[in-house]
């Protein structure tokens, strides 16, 4: 059993760490927000300085961790990629190494040069849209239907978007072709472009203040938008499998994540308690502190060997759908049990703002998942332990 | 005023299992198979509807039902909201859950206890399967792709 990290993957990490520390977390205080009462807080760094600094990971060769090489990225495999987003996970600054969505990854070649490609080089920002006004993120009472008329496709409805905005952008917008079929088998990927008519974007726009820690959706409305039909992206019908190769393991790579979140909390815990005094000694001599950093230490650790292991399964080419949810479910509850944790060593601060305790725990709070799904993650893993006794 | 006496389920088990065991909404044969209206079920009616078996169209069955919550455009396919609507737009889809028996204010209550407590659990495992086989896509992992993006 060897637990050591290939030695090329260690460098990467060395090098992906040393970036961070010096070109991400010196810039923490502008996303955080230098003014009294943080009415200069941003949700994204300057485009200038984002530009210099995608030009720098470019340089080092690193751009497109994520993306399989064969569509323009690094390539790099799951192991790698959990490496890469724990690191970048330590940072309060939003940044990522080139990374595409995999529903993208079943472009064609034509869609390739005109989606694929842009988006990677960040000269267009693909708009995700899944989710509705009306129904939210139940893909079994989405609205939005496509008809096809010809060699076109009538799209009609509102979509919303999580999305980033930019200047330049392209809908991949989920509608229904065939309501008979629900979602999994019924639903198809449309790519839409900025200047398609009957298409339009709203909302979106980057806040300051207080503003800035929520992502501000964005709306984009069809009223009788014609698409061709070359632009749908894999097969009509089909949109439930897009990505299917790729995205399960992503389920581990947002593991990581938690643990690099997680990873950063812990250091800070560790300077509150080494720096804040009571009774005149700090607290990191008193018990229940030292309890509450040993239990941290102990769920990172935890979550991170399983992590781990599973994207090393994932690169062998095992089946790792019970192993991705494990990870999920455990990676959730541990994120929460450390800002939980948190609090206590700081003495709740965590709704203290401008500090980077306040924006991680509000991150990795709102974008680990809800109950339901983590219940649906026990589902996945419970069947697959009682496959056998299946009758 | 004294409830009628209601359908002893040791009479109908045979018929009740068999009807529960088939792939289709079941609520309309467990209605039949029940005593029909108390003479209390009217308010203030001169016909005497003790005895009637006809579904009073309430939509109960229809509102409670999974398949229909997942699936809406099935639901939507008619204003009806009578038993027969339900076994018509459900069909073979039917997830055997037996929700729409439970929902049914004609079905008798022996026949409800006797679901409860002889057929639900049977029912977990089945229902189980179907929210996710391996062969299906999780769409789970398109809604945490669409919340994560950075």
């Amino acid at each position: 059993m060897d637990f050591e990290i290939p030695e090329e993957l260690k460098m990467i990490q060395s090098i992906v760490r040393d970036f961070i520390t010096e070109q991400l977390k010196p810039l923490e205080r502008i996303v955080l927000g230098r003014a009294a009462d943080l009415s200069d807080a941003q949700m994204y760094l300057p485009l200038e300085r984002e530009q210099e600094l995608i030009g720098i990971v470019k340089e080092m060769g690193l751009w497109g961790v994520s993306v399989p090489e064969e569509f323009g990225g690094v390539g790099l495999g799951t192991l790698g990629n959990c490496l890469v987003e724990e690191e970048l996970a330590q940072t309060v600054v939003p940044f990522s190494f080139g990374d595409v969505t995999p529903i993208l990854f079943d472009c064609n070649e034509k869609q390739k040069e005109t989606y694929l490609s842009p988006a990677l080089n960040r000269q267009k920002y693909p708009y995700l849209a899944l989710m509705e006004p009306e129904g939210g993120a139940e893909l079994a009472a989405m609205e939005m239907k496509a008809e096809k008329i010809n060699s076109h496709y009538v799209l009609n409805g509102k979509k919303v978007s999580l999305s980033r905005a930019g200047k330049e952008y392209f809908g991949a917008v989920f509608a229904v072709t065939e309501p008979d079929k629900g979602p999994r088998e019924g639903m198809t990927c449309f790519l839409v472009d900025k200047d398609t008519p009957g298409f339009a974007a709203s909302g979106g726009e980057e806040k300051t203040g207080w503003q800035a820690r929520m992502r501000q959706p964005i709306t984009l409305v069809f009223d009788h938008c014609q698409v061709p039909a070359e632009n749908v992206l894999g097969k009509e019908g089909k949109a439930s499998y897009l990505g299917r190769k790729w995205l399960p393991s992503r389920r581990i790579v947002r593991g990581a994540r938690c643990v690099g979140a997680a990873q950063r909390i812990l250091d800070e815990c560790v300077i509150q308690a080494q720096s804040w005094t009571s009774f005149g000694q700090f607290i990191s001599g008193r018990p229940s502190i030292q309890a509450a950093l040993g239990d941290i230490a102990t769920n990172i650790h935890a979550t991170r060997l399983m992590v781990y292991e599973a994207a090393w399964r994932a690169d062998k080419g095992e089946p790792i759908q019970r192993l991705a949810a494990m990870v999920k479910l455990f990676a959730t509850q541990m994120i929460h049990f450390v800002c939980d944790n948190a609090t206590h060593i700081f003495n709740a601060p965590a709704y203290v703002g401008g500090l980077p305790m306040e924006r991680f725990c509000r991150n990795v709070i709102t974008t680990s998942s809800t109950e339901f799904a983590l219940q649906l993650q026990r589902n996945i893993i419970a069947r697959d332990i009682l496959k056998g006794l299946k009758v | 005023m004294p409830l009628r006496e209601q359908r002893d389920v040791k009479e109908i088990k045979g018929i009740l299992n068999r009807i529960l065991n088939t792939n289709s909404p079941p609520v309309a044969r467990c209605r039949l198979l029940s005593t029909g209206f108390n003479p209390g079920h009217a308010l203030n009616i001169a016909e005497d509807i003790g005895g009637h078996k006809e579904c009073i169209g309430c939509g109960n069955c229809v509102d409670i039902c999974p398949f229909l919550f997942r699936e809406p455009s099935r639901r939507n396919k008619t204003e009806q909201r009578t038993s027969m609507a339900l076994e018509t737009i459900v069909g073979e889809d039917c997830d055997e859950c037996d929700a729409c028996v439970l929902a049914c204010p004609q079905v008798d209550t022996t026949i409800k206890n006797y679901v409860v407590q002889h057929r639900m659990i049977e029912v977990m495992s089945r229902l189980e399967q179907r929210i996710g086989d391996e062969d299906e896509p999780d769409l789970d992992l398109f809604i945490e792709e669409v919340i994560t993006q950075r």
